[in-house]
């Protein structure tokens, strides 16, 4: 591993793979740890990743605080595929994470006006006749202005 | 991006915070928006898409308009 395309490379599917194994995240130095790089040149690419938008971090730290689609900490959107149970983002990545994980797999989440219950259903990467619609509030182009809310 | 029952649901939900409403499309448009953007996340050789790519993924879904565009 040389390139900084190569070592970010390597990070981003450590990140992903550890994230599904263990329902969490990996902290910056646990990456280095299992890909054997020093640890300035992991946070190196953490960061590079961040500039990507590949990963989140919570504010002022290198902890992972979305992966996308998936969520390192409790959301509406809870996916359960044959993989595992997983938070997601919003209701695209909560699609996501069932269509990353081979596009099999239900999303529950709440209607935010009534509050009542929704399941999202997709089976062999056909989406199962559900009512609803989705929305969102902020214009593409502003989205990772804060990527928290769109 | 959040999912509701109705689009009246979404036109309750925006009154009662005084925001405007943004774009309102269907749960078969949001499963598009997953599967293209994420179905190929765990493979080596993913990359971002790039903002024409993005548009066009968009595009393909019906998701059209000066919402969506990106520069």
């Amino acid at each position: 591993m040389h390139s900084s395309e190569e070592v970010d490379r390597a990070v981003r599917l450590c990140v992903y793979r550890r994230f599904l194994d263990h329902g969490t995240p990996p902290r910056v130095d646990q990456v280095a740890d299992e890909l054997g790089l020093p640890p300035a040149e992991a946070e190196g690419s953490f960061r590079r990743l961040e500039e990507g938008h590949v990963l989140v971090f919570e504010p002022g730290t290198l902890d992972v605080w979305m992966a996308n689609p998936l969520s390192a900490v409790p959301t509406d959107f809870s996916v359960e595929t044959p993989r595992g149970t997983y938070w997601a983002n919003c209701v695209w990545d909560a699609f996501g994470v069932v269509a990353m994980l081979g596009g099999d797999g239900v999303a529950s989440t709440h209607c935010p006006c009534c509050d009542e219950p929704m399941e999202l259903g997709v089976e062999s990467w056909e989406l199962r006749p559900a009512e609803g619609v989705a929305h969102f509030a902020v214009p593409a182009r502003h989205w990772w202005a804060d990527i928290g809310y769109t | 991006m959040l999912a509701f029952r109705g689009e009246a649901h979404v036109e309750r939900w925006c009154e009662a915070r005084r925001i405007p409403q943004g774009a309102v499309f269907g749960l078969d448009q949001a499963w598009g928006l997953g599967r293209e953007w994420y179905a190929d996340k765990l493979s080596p050789e993913w990359h971002r898409a790039t903002p024409e790519e993005a548009e066009a993924t968009w595009a393909r879904l019906g998701l059209t308009g000066d919402f969506w565009r990106l520069a």
